[in-house]
């Protein structure tokens, strides 16, 4: 009995050990499933289970100083198919993308790339959407999204910027704030199981991002962007810019360039138009150079105003070499050398100076470095240090040659002499907010400032500059009921194709402030290869007269000089010959001008006196603000902003003469009809009537508060719903 | 012959195991099947584990010799009702393998025919005291399990009929197969394959030729397998949210492929504790055969421990991708009435088997 039985158990044993074999080779495939390609098979779980994708944040909106929105973002629709429910994928993408007009290759591609979700037509516009929603297509779904868009369209357009499908920024503030603005995007999981149904799970709520509010006063800015369009028609320039500086905090009041874009219109971008040619552009200056070369030996104390230098009829030699003037001077005192714009002088006084004091000025005016202004590509200039110069540098540099400066350094530099001699970094972003907060006032302190000269030489440079456009270059910057000072400037263009300067292109620019004593804005206005006339003070001088006439009016700036009545500095305006304006002119109309000079004045009564029949200066010159106040003395009830809108959108309507008067006592202005119209027509309508539109969603307007012939106040809200 | 029996010998420490499976088992099928159509199918699991456990208790009241004696009328019996289900069975999913019950139940006459099995083999083989098999033995156990092989077959049931193998290749290999008897089964094997290959069903093909290539057809054919490769891989070490098994992905995931579930909701460790409690389950059943009063009672114990580690062997292989789908349930874990009724039905006639163990 034993010999089976004991077989038996022997087998029996073989059988355990044969489990065990088993065992141990299913715990090794178990490691190397489980623990050796986890990776790849967690990897193809999620692949066929699930894609997570990204709900754009709300953007922050940008405001400007008065809290009216530049940038804003809206809810619109977006549709996405999820492939694997869609029963025949080529031919629905074909038929979505005849309506949305996009390449169907791409979108199938991006489709069959990713099964369980692919965007078909993003952030469309609502007509779009309704009519793939007609389709009636398996699988393709919609979702909301949030659209950027620019409300005052144009306006600012380089310092904005504007940003791409994904939301994120892609040039001006939207870029270099991007990270602020964007919040954080929430995140949408999308499961699909075996049987292709799918359901969609919010993993995270996106987080609004922060709201920007910029030191840009969009009334401000709306002047400088239509002075300097009326400007570009006028001169037939490729490119120009404003900028508007507050000289005391470093505010930068509005920016403007030409050429420009509307950022809600992606596709039309040129890159031309994108660039901020403010902060990126780089030019030689020309004259208005020689406020730093004259201000630095000023502050040195080797020359004074009144000190007369011989400009040797126009011609010079430095270091063994001769310098020209454009036109031939005498005998001129430093402030006439400023005012005619004498090269010759303008040499002499820097040959005084000697190379290395000049050269510590023209870093001390902020030259060669980044003012540090938060918009992003900005330049540093162009400058050599002085072991680099050649031996006729510093008379080229103190004329504003072999320099390359940026029209916010200018800007900078002449705020200066308006601040008593400090230099003040230009600043455009005023503070940041949580996205519920909606900004109302701020306070802004100056964080980067240092002294160049004292308030002594300051004030000299003011008086002096105060002679450019009194009886020199820049006459035709002369303002209506304030003094003004600046300075003119003309350069040649380096001509790319021989390395030389051109003889028919010029960079033409003036840079100024008003009023002289207590200085409010500062204007720098650059017109690049402007066609016929091209001097500074003949294109760009005008451009400063009727931005800052207007600034200054809509700023409520005390007048300091008598308005006309007495039309003199009208007449003598108007008489000035554009030839008589070339730089180092020799000429001058100053006698007949000082009458005009009757020191600063209260503003308020006088302005009530003008009589109604005042001359007014043509459109081209600029909307006059006196009716503005005109309706405010006669309506004191009304809130002081009330008539301005419509005053300086007027002008820019019509080339006519006439000026709207708001009649606000009789019950305020009309609201017109918005129905039916785009949204860009319906912005365009309220612009006009001095309306501001709360905009609803896109597409066609359809209904609007309050209804169309009730009477509000200028300046009032209209809401209008947009849709289809 | 009279013998002590109490259910203090009754084997307590393997009930233990053998629940900490089905508890399990039970887990997996609530989770596998909670979203699904299948709600709620652990309670009806729990209902039948209890019933398997009555069974258990009662079959083990009977003395297995007594049982032994009448094996050749109940292999009759089970032999009349394949027939009966070929005869009156319902057809459902291309297959005739259940019987409609009075009581609105279904039953698989091909589950028990496996205990019957069992009984008869040890039956015969404890009967033969040859210290060798003659060839004629050899035959007749061969033609024994391979009747009620072939009427299974016919149904069609691949699965099932497969697991009567290892119960005469248990037989035989305790029964003192010869060396040169086991080849010619191999032989013999061997030549059937290749006709065995052109009675299968396109289906079966395709489950064969998945298994060697399962990339080749990875939405046909090779689906159950990758995504069952996917689960297991996707758990990691410690287990995950069983994403597979919930957006079913998984197929049947609370029978066939309950392992994989498993392995995606418990990782590496739990699948490894899950195969060591099988292990220690076979191994105490081993330990009952070796125990076992007489011939007869090893080879019952042993043509349990045989059908439940084949199925163990086969059905985690599946999940592994080691071995292609046969639709084999993983036992005391799998959702199923049949399953869990024969598994402690078996049980029972080990407890039966060990419960006697004290010859007096």
């Amino acid at each position: 009995m034993a010999t089976p039985r004991s077989r038996a158990n022997h087998r029996l044993y073989i059988l355990g050990g044969l489990l065990l074999l088993w065992l141990c080779v299913i715990c090794l495939r178990l490691v190397y499933l489980q623990i050796f390609r986890y990776g790849d098979f967690q990897q193809r779980a999620d692949h066929q289970q699930q894609r997570s994708i990204n709900v754009s944040a709300k953007r922050g909106i940008i405001f400007d100083r008065q809290g009216n929105e530049l940038a804003m973002s809206i809810m619109v629709d977006s549709a996405f198919a999820v492939p694997s429910e869609v029963p025949d994928l080529p031919n629905a993408i074909s038929l979505i993308t005849r309506i949305t007009g996009e390449d169907a290759r791409f979108v199938l591609a991006d489709c069959r790339a990713h099964k369980t979700f692919c965007w078909v037509a993003r952030k469309a516009n609502a007509e779009t959407i309704e009519r793939i929603r007609a389709l009636n297509l398996q699988g393709i779904h919609f979702q909301k999204e949030s659209k950027r868009f620019y409300p005052k369209r144009e306006l600012a357009a380089q310092v904005l910027g504007y940003v791409g499908t994904d939301d994120g920024g892609l040039s001006g503030i939207e870029r270099g704030y991007d990270e602020q603005l964007r919040g954080q995007p929430g995140r949408m999981q999308i499961s699909v199981d075996a049987r292709k149904k799918w359901f969609a799970r919010i993993e995270k709520e996106p987080e609004a991002g922060d709201n920007l509010v910029l030191t840009i006063d969009e009334k401000i800015q709306y002047i400088a962007e239509r002075e300097l369009e009326q400007a570009i028609k006028d001169t037939h320039a490729i490119a120009g810019t404003v900028i508007v500086e507050n000289p005391r905090t470093g505010e930068i009041l509005a920016l403007a360039n030409r050429p420009t874009f509307n950022p809600n219109i992606k596709k039309q971008i040129k890159n031309e138009a994108l660039k901020n040619r403010a902060v990126s552009d780089v030019y030689e200056p020309g004259s208005t150079f020689k406020l730093v070369t004259i201000s630095g030996a000023l502050e040195e104390r080797i020359t004074r105003p009144e000190e007369v230098f011989d400009c040797q009829m126009g011609s010079i030699v430095i270091n063994g070499m001769r310098i020209r003037d454009s036109k031939p001077h005498g005998l001129l005192t430093v402030s006439d050398v400023l005012a005619e714009s004498s090269d010759v002088g303008a040499i002499k006084i820097a040959l005084r100076l000697g190379e290395d004091r000049f050269y510590k000025y023209i870093r001390a005016f902020g030259f060669g470095q980044q003012t540090g202004i938060e918009l992003p590509g900005e330049t540093r200039g162009l400058t050599k240090p002085v072991n680099r110069w050649s031996k006729v540098s510093i008379g080229a540099i103190s004329m504003g040659q072999e320099i390359g400066v940026s029209p916010i350094q200018l800007a900078a530099m002449v705020s200066t002499f308006a601040n008593d001699g400090v230099w003040e970094a230009p600043r455009i972003v005023a503070t940041t907010t949580p996205p519920s907060i909606i900004p109302q006032t701020f306070v802004f302190r100056p964080e980067h400032e240092r002294r160049v000269i004292s308030a002594i030489t300051a004030a000299q440079m003011r008086q002096m500059m105060r002679g450019v456009v009194l009886h020199g270059t820049g006459r035709k910057a002369v303002l209506e009921g304030y003094t003004a000072a600046g300075k003119t400037g003309t350069a040649q263009k380096v001509d790319p194709a021989t390395g030389g300067y051109s003889r028919t292109k010029y960079v033409g620019s003036f840079a100024g402030f008003a009023p002289i004593n207590n200085p409010a804005v500062t204007v720098a206005v650059i017109l690049d290869s402007a066609v016929g006339l091209h001097q500074g003070g003949q294109v760009a001088a005008p451009v400063f007269q009727r931005v800052t006439q207007q600034v200054l009016e809509y700023l409520h700036v005390p007048h300091d000089m008598q308005l006309p009545p007495n039309r003199q500095v009208w007449l003598a305006q108007n008489k000035v010959k554009d030839s008589d304006l070339d730089e180092s002119s020799p000429d001058h109309l100053g006698s007949s001008l000082e009458v005009a000079d009757v020191g600063p004045l209260d503003s308020a009564p006088r302005v009530a006196a003008v009589p109604q029949q005042a001359p007014k200066p043509s459109a081209a010159q600029g909307g006059v603000v006196p009716a503005a106040l005109r309706a405010k003395e006669t309506a004191p009830q009304a809130p002081s902003a009330v008539s301005l809108p419509a005053n300086i959108t007027d002008p820019a309507k019509s080339a006519s003469n006439e000026t709207v008067v708001l009649d606000v006592e009789q019950g305020g202005i009309e609201v017109p009809s918005f129905i039916g119209k785009s949204v860009r027509n319906a912005l365009e309508l309220a612009e006009d009537s001095g309306l501001e539109l709360n905009l609803v969603g896109s597409g066609i307007a359809r209904e609007q508060s309050p209804a169309p012939g009730s009477h509000v106040t200028s300046g009032s809200r209209v809401v209008v719903k947009f849709g289809r | 012959m009279s013998r002590y029996v109490s259910y203090r010998d009754f084997d307590w420490l393997l009930i233990i195991f053998v629940l900490m499976l089905c508890g399990l088992g039970v887990m997996e099928i609530r989770s596998a099947t909670v979203h699904t159509k299948f709600a709620g199918a652990h309670i009806k699991q729990l209902y039948w584990i209890g019933g398997g456990l009555m069974g258990m208790f009662l079959i083990s009241l009977l003395n297995y010799q007594a049982l032994l004696d009448k094996v050749h009328w109940m292999y009759i019996a089970a032999i009349a009702s394949l027939m009966s289900v070929m005869v009156f069975g319902q057809k459902y999913l291309g297959a005739r393998r259940w019987i409609k019950m009075p009581g609105g139940q279904h039953f698989q006459p091909s589950e028990w025919v496996k205990l019957i099995l069992i009984l008869a083999v040890a039956k015969y083989f404890a009967d033969l005291h040859h210290r060798e098999l003659s060839w004629s033995d050899f035959i007749k156990a061969g033609a024994m399990v391979g009747v009620p092989m072939l009427m299974v077959l016919a149904q069609p049931d691949l699965g099932t009929a497969l697991t009567y193998i290892p119960i005469a290749i248990m037989g035989l290999f305790l029964g003192g197969v010869r060396a040169k008897q086991a080849l010619a089964v191999l032989l013999l094997a061997g030549l059937i394959m290749p006709l065995a290959w052109h009675k299968l069903k396109p289906y079966q093909k395709d489950r064969l030729i998945s298994f060697m290539e399962p990339e080749a057809d990875k939405q046909g054919s090779g689906y159950q397998v990758i995504q069952s490769k996917i689960a297991v891989g996707s758990g990691g070490i410690w287990g995950g949210t069983g994403t597979q098994t919930h957006l079913s992905y998984l197929p049947v995931p609370q029978t066939d492929f309950i392992f994989a579930a498993f392995a995606e909701e418990h990782g590496f460790v739990g699948a490894l504790g899950v195969l060591l409690l099988y292990f220690i389950v076979l191994m105490r059943l081993t330990q009952n055969a070796q125990t076992a009063p007489d011939r007869a009672g090893t080879f019952v114990v042993m043509g349990v421990v045989a059908v439940l580690s084949f199925h163990i062997l086969v059905n985690v292989g599946m999940v592994v991708g080691f071995m292609p789908v046969t639709g084999i349930p993983l036992p005391l874990m799998s959702y199923g009435g049949s399953s869990v009724l024969f598994m402690f039905l078996a049980l029972g006639m080990v407890m039966n088997v060990r419960m006697r163990r004290f010859v007096n």
